[in-house]
């Protein structure tokens, strides 16, 4: 047995073992689907583009009524038209990608977190805990949360964008708290979160350091699909006019205009363009979040 | 079983209060009452006769005093007036329910007839051509949001090609009871029903293709190939048998879907139902009608989870909790 | 001084039943006992699976929650000990777990693995802490570079001496290994029992060994312990089980101890016959009328045996 030691006469250049963790199996298999790296590419390109444009745009000029050119269709001077205000469609357009995808990803992170962190302690403590907190859950999810989620806007004093946020998260963390619970009970039947028990690590940093990290592909990948799936549901909800409030337009807010019937069926370059727009980032989130679901399922890797 | 149920049906009475409670504090929350509406008939009533009528009323009750009263009406099936309709809100749903009811069963049977045949090919055909199609339509479907699919519907097939009409439940023109009367309301209700039915497909789609997928290399598909079982009858006798019923179960757990689909399509197809209702009577704050609103989709999701629950434990035995 | 006595230990799960989920009944996991381990010595757990011996060896590290009972380590009761007191004795228990791939955190580093109970207990510069680190891992056998693989890297035995080295760096008095080679082929179970021993040695462990195998526990043991359904049926040295079993329960599991010398397979059969003809006729006598044991009765004064 002692033959096996192979003396090293030093540590510091010892080689570093390869590490297989969660973030470079999920990029391996990203590369391997074409599908996905272009989603990437194409999705990295437009959240640049978007981010990028809208630092220079002048956001008074754009809310500037010019009753001059009210509802011209695409030109020179505005690529994809005007409004019914004579605003530039193009301005609104980047303006509102970058809203509802920034506020796409502030609900998904904040609704992520509550349903993480309800999940993952009812699902580690079992027991009480975890009975108390599943019929909570429970309960919010017979809620019929689209009625809800437009009361609570209709009657929130004091509407901006912060209760927008706040009340579409209340309602959209409790499948990944199911979720997140369900993968926690399995986790902690495996002999290393004992092991960290016997050792003396008290819970939380067993959670946190232990539990966590081997859920991380699942949450990663859960994150993703939700984020396609917030950034549908604000769109929608600013279509009906219960989404954003006015001062902050959204991809929703020039669908909506298509709620006029005239501008539905003669001036598509007011509404088709947010459509597409919202269609392509879903798609790509969407693309993405299906290749990372492979990858944290070993069973269904392409390699 | 019948313990199950039983039990199943005890864990709902808290829920239902709790949401009961829920709804009123919502509908007290909301700006106006019930005599917002009377005061807008009769401008000239002073403060005092306006407080003898709340009292009267009973609007001055501590608050639970009024949420027993409000329960008892809501037992009792009234759930005070629209304001704006100037009507009970009982009646004004009637006619609207039936509409919504109409379009959810639309949505519902054609997204089975699409998903059961789509999911079936994929599963048993796993990695064919028709299989890629399959899934990838899957991922588009799943991705598109309902809201945007339904508008290009609407402007592809309602406008642009004008095949369907673009509004509404029923040509105003015809005759109610008529045989062209019928034809008017499919032809208004086509449209509506396959934005729902084709975004609603995946779930179903996703679940038939994994659960063929898993079944068929089980050792009792294995035995019964063995056994000289013909191909077409391996799968109609014994994957797709076992593979069917939670579907069904599943319906229970659309209802839920269907509501939210509902005011989407409702309110981009001009459909009167009470998706369509619930969004007008908010943006006219007409509040007892969206909290009647609010209240009856509850209850519809409440029931359809409890069928759905009762219906898988029938099936699959081992999720019945003991 | 005792070193670990266990008194009248009960581990009792509630049935819950009827319409409201009362508690109707208890599945009696351990059900009342009482042991004692020596400093220095190996003493065995023996049983079928779901006798409780697992569960006497979670509950005296902590895993579990006794129902009743004293569990006194250093003549502390640990089961009266508050959290904060209970975490002391935390590094003078330390335990061996059965499956060596779920009890290694696939996400971790060997280094990060070994050193979580220092990180919890000790206050070490990260150079002091990868050298006491690499210290044990030489110690198992094996090299100090490994310490910066991840578990998936080491086969089944060399996991197994992982988390040996991580059980070791506190410095613990009392072993519990739970069926520490069950999980590992049988080339390489000799290989890591005999290595449990060079380090028994080297660093003064007691060890609570807790096994299905018979031959295993042999090997091992300075005495045994036999349960059945959550009870003791019989206790004694290894001599006094193996060459004079009393009760008809540890008659079987020895008469079924497979014997590799074809010479002795006619005996070996006879012996079978024989027990299983005993077991038949006097039934009664060992077993009382809910098929459960009968109290220990002490024989000699190394031997005791559940007998009416």
């Amino acid at each position: 047995m002692k033959a096996e030691i192979v003396q090293t006469n030093n540590n510091f250049n010892i080689k570093k073992s390869k590490s297989s963790g969660a973030f470079s199996v999920m990029w391996r298999e990203i590369l391997k689907d074409k599908l996905a790296l272009a989603s990437l590419f194409i999705l990295g390109l437009l959240l640049i583009t978007v981010y990028g444009a809208t630092l220079f745009i002048n956001q008074d000029k754009l809310v500037t009524v010019d009753l001059l050119s009210i509802y011209s269709p695409p030109s020179a001077d505005h690529l994809l038209g005007t409004d019914y205000g004579g605003r530039d469609i193009l301005g609104q357009l980047l303006i509102g990608a970058k809203n509802s995808f920034t506020i796409g990803f502030f609900i998904t992170l904040i609704a992520g977190i509550i349903g993480l962190t309800v999940g993952i302690t009812a699902g580690y403590f079992g027991g009480k805990v975890d009975n108390f907190m599943m019929r909570i859950v429970d309960f919010v999810m017979i809620l019929p949360s689209l009625m809800l989620i437009i009361v609570f806007v209709t009657i929130a004093p004091k509407y901006n964008v912060y209760t927008f946020i706040f009340i579409m998260s209340i309602f959209l963390w409790t499948g990944k708290a199911r979720l997140i619970r369900s993968k926690t009970l399995a986790e902690r039947e495996l002999d290393y979160v004992n092991a960290s028990k016997t050792l003396g690590t008290p819970d939380w940093k067993i959670i946190i350091r232990e539990v966590l990290p081997n859920l991380s592909s699942i949450i990663i990948v859960n994150l993703t699909l939700n984020l396609a799936g917030n950034i549908g549901i604000e769109s929608g909800l600013t279509y009906l006019g219960f989404g954003l409030p006015e001062t902050t337009p959204s991809l929703g807010t020039l669908v909506s205009y298509a709620t006029n019937p005239d501008i539905l069926q003669n001036k598509w370059w007011i509404w088709l363009p947010a459509s597409f727009l919202i269609l392509v980032m879903m798609l790509c989130i969407n693309f993405i979040g299906q290749a990372l679901r492979r990858a944290a399922d070993a069973r269904q890797r392409l390699g | 079983m019948l313990k199950f149920i039983l039990r199943r049906i005890l864990i709902m009475i808290p829920q239902l209060i709790i949401l009961s409670v829920l709804i009123f504090a919502l509908a007290k929350a909301m700006p106006g009452d019930a005599l917002t509406g009377q005061l807008a008939s009769s401008p000239k009533m002073d403060a005092q006769t306006l407080h003898e009528l709340k009292q009267k009323l009973g609007m001055l009750d501590p608050p639970y005093v009024q949420y027993f009263r409000w329960l008892k009406g809501l037992l009792h099936g009234d759930m005070g007036m629209s304001i704006i309709h100037q009507t009970p809100v009982t009646q004004l749903l009637a006619g609207r329910m039936e509409n919504t009811i109409l379009l959810s069963a639309a949505v519902l049977i054609l997204s089975y007839l699409i998903a059961i045949p789509l999911g079936i090919v994929s599963g048993r055909w796993t990695d064919s051509w028709a299989d890629k199609m399959v899934v990838g339509y899957n991922y588009i479907t799943f991705a598109t949001p309902l809201f945007i699919f339904a508008l290009l519907m609407l402007f592809i097939f309602g406008f642009v090609l004008g095949w369907f009409p673009t509004s509404g439940s029923v040509d105003i023109r015809v005759e109610n009871g008529t045989f062209s009367y019928f034809m008017s309301k499919v032809n208004h209700l086509i449209l509506p029903a396959f934005s729902g039915a084709i975004i609603s497909t995946t779930v179903t789609i996703q679940y038939l293709r994994t659960e063929i997928i898993d079944t068929k290399i089980k050792d009792f598909v294995k035995t019964a190939r063995a056994k000289g079982v013909s191909e077409s009858n391996v799968y109609t006798r014994h994957i797709l048998r076992n593979s069917f019923l939670p579907i069904a179960a599943f319906l229970g757990y659309d209802i839920v879907s269907l509501i939210g689909g509902s005011v989407f399509l409702e309110s981009i197809y001009g459909y009167p139902g009470i998706g369509q209702l619930f969004i007008t009577s908010i943006a006219q704050r007409d509040f007892s009608v969206v909290t009647a609103l609010v209240m009856i989709s509850g209850l519809a999701t409440l029931v359809g989870t409890l069928l759905s629950d009762i219906i898988l434990s029938a099936v699959d035995p081992r999720i019945r909790i003991e | 001084m005792v070193f670990l006595k266990i008194n009248n230990l009960k581990v009792y799960y509630p049935i819950r039943g009827g319409f409201f989920r009362r508690v109707v009944d208890h599945v009696k996991a351990v059900d009342d006992i009482s042991f004692e381990l020596k400093q220095g010595e190996t003493y065995g757990l023996v049983g079928e699976s779901g006798c409780g011996k697992t569960t006497t060896g979670r509950s005296i590290i902590g895993l579990t929650k006794s129902t009743a009972g004293e569990i006194i380590f250093e003549d502390k009761d640990l089961t009266k000990l508050s959290r904060k007191d209970y975490h002391n004795y935390r590094r003078d228990i330390q335990m061996i777990f059965q499956d060596p791939y779920s009890s290694l955190n696939p996400r971790k580093r060997v280094l990060d693995i070994v050193a979580e109970p220092l990180r919890n207990f000790e206050k070490l510069t990260i150079a002091e802490e990868r050298q006491k680190v690499q210290f044990y891992i030489e110690k198992v056998g094996l090299s100090p570079e490994d310490v910066y693989k991840y578990p998936h890297e080491f086969s089944g035995g060399q996991r197994q001496r992982i988390g040996i080295a991580r059980a070791l760096t506190l410095n613990p008095k009392l072993i519990i290994a739970d069926e520490p080679v069950s999980a590992l082929d049988v080339s390489v179970q000799a290989q890591v029992l005999n290595f449990m021993q060079d380090i028994q040695k080297e660093f003064n462990l007691t060890y609570l060994f807790i096994s299905h195998d018979l031959g295993i526990i042999q090997h091992m043991c300075d005495r045994i312990g036999i349960m059945y359904r959550g009870q003791f049926v019989e206790e004694g040295a290894a001599e006094d089980i193996y060459t004079n079993p009393q009760h008809i329960y540890t008659k079987r599991l020895i008469s079924a101890i497979p014997d590799i010398n074809p010479k002795n397979r006619d005996k070996q059969v006879e012996f079978r016959k024989k027990v299983n003809e005993e077991y038949k006729n006097s039934y009664d006598k060992y077993f009382n009328a809910e098929g459960k044991v009968y109290k220990l009765k002490q024989i000699s004064n190394t031997h005791s045996v559940a007998l009416p």
